[in-house]
């Protein structure tokens, strides 16, 4: 179980998150949603420690997240896969290569230097990429992909990580309503099929519905919001999300294709 | 809602801001003045040129047609060496430069002392031309292709190293980050996270310094570190203008075809996308 206590991120006098306190049972689909600027990525980011907290503690079972340093925090990370807004691949190196940038944390140093991957490991990045569709793209540069293509590779290096959670910080905000869907789908089914616990970014409240077991909503730093998507009432969202609550909320799903679309691709 | 009519007539906003002719004219008047002062100051007199005009008329006369008066295979030979220079220069420059270039640069080396040493001593080295150093050289080791080869490396150490660091520093850090949350040591950051953005551009610069080497080297033979220099440099102290235009015209043709190769080399490094 994923324990949070008291987190606390500060950026001199503002504070980015403020005293946020949670639990995540593991195989749980979390939705972390809130305006923009809420503190949704600083959270994330201070669960794998790409960014320090402040004050407070992260606590995996019985391993103290915050305390962890070098060969540790290390091991930690390998543990909990990030997925990225803007993807993160390494643009020159072809696909198979940045799947396999996941195994770091299992392979020996020169056998990853050198990229003489193993066998074993080569096959599970193709078997990473073939569940995800992509396989055809494996030798291709990473930076010819199209934005969902990426984000899909970005997926298959995580899971290669074989992580006991996936943090995925906005996967979809910079894809189109078709790639959002197949992305969203993928996390879905890594959550189902693998019993991996996921923790998700999302901006979009319809998004967040229609995936996650359970929604965590973040302003100005505090939690403000924990409960089935169902709990979540408009009078709810509108409080979280402010001025931006209608762009949320009162528009027709832009996510989902209209029936007849649908219909027109099947 | 539309834009009030103010708005359009205010200049810098729709029309072009005005600008007037006296800041320009005062530029070009005060060039000129500093030129014009500075001859007398110089001692330099237009009526030498012109008188000097001939001289150089004559001389483009002498150096045709060209001719390697029976020593092409000596100059040959010399040219070979002068390529080996800047290319063994290049080469050893790299392999200094390549290290020294992620000690220089900031987002490797969180150091800043380490980091400020390191980008003030490469800068020092980087401010003494390839000349100077040919000529520490010679008295070091002696004259010959060696001299020339060190003060080509040494000269080159600190541009290379300097323009590695920068690339390094505006590199995307968006893979690094990638790679750290992997759980890859800083090792395998810079490896996998920053490596393979370098590597296409420190290979483009190097073929670039061997280009503008493969002309140093011709200069600093001339002071007796090895290749076609020394020997130009001997015509034209004989007064062999003929041989002196037909060595120029061998490093002319050397340098196009260097030229060439290489930018077909740094196209295809850079590589295409799509």
């Amino acid at each position: 179980m994923l324990v949070i206590e008291k987190l606390t991120k500060a950026y001199g006098s503002s504070r980015a998150l403020d005293d946020v306190s949670l639990s995540i049972v593991p195989g749980q689909f979390v939705g972390v949603i809130g305006r923009s600027g809420a503190g949704k990525s600083t959270l994330l980011r201070a669960l794998n420690r790409l960014g320090e907290p402040t004050a407070g503690r992260i606590r995996w079972n019985d391993l103290d997240v915050t305390s962890l340093s070098g060969r540790h925090l290390r091991d930690w990370r390998r543990r909990c896969a990030m997925i990225f807004q803007q993807f993160n691949l390494v643009g020159r190196l072809d696909v198979l290569d940045n799947v396999l940038m996941g195994r770091l944390g299992h392979t020996a140093s020169w056998r990853a230097v050198t990229r003489m991957w193993s066998r074993e490991d080569r096959m599970l990045g193709m078997a990473a990429l073939e569940q995800m569709g992509i396989a055809n793209l494996a030798a291709q540069r990473a930076d010819n992909l199209s934005g969902g293509q990426q984000q899909r590779v970005a997926i298959c290096r995580a899971l290669l990580q074989e992580p006991d959670i996936i943090l995925a910080d906005e996967p979809v905000a910079s894809l189109d309503p078709r790639s959002s869907r197949i992305v969203m789908d993928a996390l879905q089914r890594i959550n189902r099929h693998y019993g991996m616990t996921v923790l998700c970014n999302l901006h979009s409240l319809d998004l967040a519905r229609s995936y996650c077991d359970r929604l965590v909503g973040v302003a100005a730093g505090k939690l403000v919001f924990d409960g089935a998507p169902a709990a979540l009432t408009d009078a709810v969202a509108r409080e979280l999300y402010g001025m931006e609550a209608a762009d949320v909320i009162d528009t027709a799903p832009a996510d989902a294709p209209a029936p007849e679309a649908a219909a027109a691709l099947a | 809602m539309s834009f009030s009519a103010e708005l359009l007539h205010r200049p810098g906003i729709v029309l072009p801001p005005r600008r007037g002719m006296a800041m320009p004219a005062a530029i070009i008047v005060l060039a000129t003045l500093v030129y014009v002062a500075a001859f007398p100051l110089l001692g330099i007199s237009l009526a030498s040129l012109w008188n000097g005009f001939s001289q150089l008329g004559l001389i483009l006369g002498l150096m045709l047609p060209p001719t390697a008066g029976g020593h092409f295979a000596l100059y040959f030979d010399a040219l070979l060496q002068t390529l080996s220079i800047a290319l063994l220069g290049t080469l050893l420059a790299a392999t200094f430069a390549f290290p020294l270039g992620f000690l220089a640069a900031r987002n490797v080396v969180a150091n800043r002392v380490v980091h400020l040493l390191s980008r003030r001593a490469l800068d020092t080295v980087r401010s003494v031309d390839s000349l100077i150093w040919a000529l520490i050289w010679v008295n070091v080791v002696g004259l010959g292709p060696f001299a020339g080869l060190l003060a080509i490396a040494t000269a080159d150490v600190g541009a290379l190293a300097k323009l590695m660091s920068e690339a390094i520093e505006t590199a995307d850090r968006r893979p690094v980050e990638a790679v750290r949350s992997v759980g890859g040591s800083r090792f395998m950051e810079i490896r996998f996270g920053l490596l393979p953005q370098i590597m296409p551009i420190f290979a483009s610069q190097l073929l670039y310094f061997f280009e503008s080497n493969t002309r140093s080297a011709t200069i600093i033979g001339i002071v007796g570190a090895g290749g076609i220099g020394l020997h130009l440099y001997e015509q034209i102290r004989v007064l062999e203008w003929q041989q002196a235009s037909f060595l120029i015209l061998m490093v002319l043709v050397t340098v196009a075809i260097i030229d060439a190769i290489s930018q077909r080399l740094r196209a295809a490094l850079i590589g295409r996308r799509g």
